[in-house]
């Protein structure tokens, strides 16, 4: 195993291979270390916020995969609006305008007792403070017959890349009058919006391409996020198209066959050409191992430093955390990302942290040329994270096209800014 | 209220020679406001340089934008989602938002 510290760190520049993005500015990092485990919207913009906020910091951002696929906007991927390559992240400016670290890697154990983060590769990685940014996995078996083989026969696209890229090439395959199923999961879970986003931009593509199928969303919930401004678009646009099974008509799919195709709920039997199953999720899998997470799967954490309530000097932010009423988005991780970095920041020079101030913003198409949006700002009370009464929610319903046009510009803008306050 | 301590000053003027300017440009202390402002980034930008369909701050004069948002939040100005977010601020903090982002570089 390959220990590498700060001294012998500038010696292995040189190397070859493994070593990727890890020269540039990081020659005049001195100060303490930063090690984020995620490249994410959460890991990505706390490794480039922790350099603005202290140039000094020495910070290292540790990703599985070379280059990292957005959620929001794969749904325009799905349905050819967006190639792949549009939701496609890369960090190799993070590393030459804000001189981090950049390795790929996965990292298979955290020992907060000696501080250091070990992986696959076989390397040892020494830290000051760790940053936790690995999104979310899945609770396989949660849906009897949906494990990971499944999941290659019946997509959840709930990680982007080639997930998203299954689940579209079965779409484009489905014949004309095919039946489509979005299985959406219980709270909480990652972009609530998101499963009702994607059966909306679905339904456009199957009214302009395949006019006679239709979609079942066959949902373990009787509410979910914007539920009345999705209703309200798809009476007006997809009538014939969506049908939307509430749990409490026993919408809640509780078994899967991936061999021969079928979807059940305690009451029914569907056998779709297209099965999309968003399984229960937990913290992604590293903070499962690293024993950072509660029986909820997911990671409590101090709402004003996101610092770990079960191991010092790790914090936990983005879709792993339990953020109290920031939903699991993005822009949530984001947020939650910039307000961790400037606290420690603060810690690493024996200050009190300032207290979170945080936004979300989330777009969600109902097509193309109609956006719908929520917001919120949120402060801690009470020890939680909570949105600031009197503001925020979510559009008007009964806009005119206008107005949704404008959202759905928006969207794209909010895209392109948010990708660019991550990764650039 | 955005004093910058004098390390970072220091460790900042010595980075000077070896860091290219992006990476300078954006370096500053986190304070209240800047953690307050910084979250806004998300949909404008970093320090407010939107390169989308986002509106941008850059070259924006401070009495400018705090019109504005102070607006957004009356509901004097018509919006899709900045009225809803103004809100949550008081005027006060809207004011030190506008100056952050007034005195961003270009």
């Amino acid at each position: 195993m390959t220990k590498i510290s700060r001294r012998s760190f500038n010696a292995l520049l040189g190397a070859a291979g493994a070593l990727s993005l890890a020269g540039g500015l990081s020659a005049c990092s001195s100060g303490p270390r930063v090690v984020v485990v995620g490249g994410g919207f959460g890991g990505a913009t706390a490794a480039k916020y922790l350099k603005r906020y202290d140039p000094s910091l020495d910070v290292t951002l540790i990703d599985a995969q070379a280059s990292h696929f957005t959620c929001p906007f794969s749904n325009t991927v799905l349905v050819g609006m967006n190639d792949m390559s549009y939701i496609e992240r890369k960090f190799d400016k993070l590393n030459t305008m804000h001189g981090v670290k950049v390795y790929t890697d996965m990292v298979t154990a955290i020992d907060p007792a000696t501080k250091v983060v070990k992986t696959a590769g076989g390397k040892t990685f020494e830290y000051d403070r760790l940053i936790v940014s690995p999104g979310i996995d899945f609770k396989w078996n949660a849906i009897e017959g949906y494990d990971e083989a499944a999941s290659n026969v019946m997509p959840h696209a709930w990680k982007a890349g080639p997930q998203t890229a299954l689940l579209k090439k079965q779409l484009e395959a489905m014949p004309n009058g095919g039946l489509v199923v979005i299985a959406p999961p219980g709270n909480p879970f990652r972009c609530p919006p998101g499963p009702y986003e994607r059966a909306s931009l679905i339904a456009s593509y199957l009214k302009k391409n395949k006019p006679k199928s239709k979609l079942l969303i066959l949902d373990a919930k009787d509410a979910f996020a914007k539920d009345k401004l999705f209703k309200e678009g798809w009476e007006k646009m997809y009538d014939d198209i969506i049908e939307w099974v509430p749990a409490a008509k026993n919408g809640k799919v509780t078994k899967v066959n991936a061999k021969d195709g079928t979807v059940e709920t305690d009451f029914e039997k569907f056998k779709p050409a297209v099965a999309n199953i968003i399984p229960p999720q937990t913290a992604g899998q590293i903070a499962i191992t690293a024993g950072l997470a509660d029986k909820s799967g997911f990671c409590p954490v101090d709402p004003n430093t996101f610092e770990s309530t079960l191991a010092k000097n790790v914090h936990v932010i983005g879709d792993a955390a339990i953020a109290g009423d920031m939903p699991k988005s993005g822009y949530s991780a984001s947020s939650q990302a910039k307000v961790c970095a400037a606290a420690i920041v603060a810690l690493f020079k024996g200050e009190k942290p300032l207290p979170l101030s945080a936004i979300n913003t989330c777009y969600s198409l109902v097509a193309p040329d109609y956006g719908i949006s929520v917001a919120a700002v949120f402060a801690v009370k009470d020890g939680k994270i909570a949105s600031i009464p009197n503001s925020g929610g979510v559009s008007p319903m009964g806009a005119n096209y206008q107005f949704r046009k404008k959202e759905a510009d928006f969207a794209v803008g909010w895209y392109q800014s948010i990708c660019q306050d991550s990764w650039a | 209220m955005r004093g910058f301590p004098v390390t970072p000053v220091l460790r900042l003027a010595l980075g000077l020679a070896l860091a290219p300017l992006a990476l300078v440009g954006t370096a500053q202390a986190a304070d209240q406001v800047a953690v307050m402002a910084d979250a806004c980034a998300g949909c404008h930008g970093t320090d407010g340089h939107s390169i989308g369909g986002m509106p941008g701050f850059s070259g924006k004069k401070p009495e400018e934008l705090k019109k504005v948002l102070h607006d957004f939040k009356s509901g004097a100005r018509e919006a899709t989602v900045m009225d809803r977010i103004a809100k949550a601020y008081s005027v006060e903090q809207l004011d030190a938002i506008a100056d952050y982002f007034a005195s961003r570089k270009k």
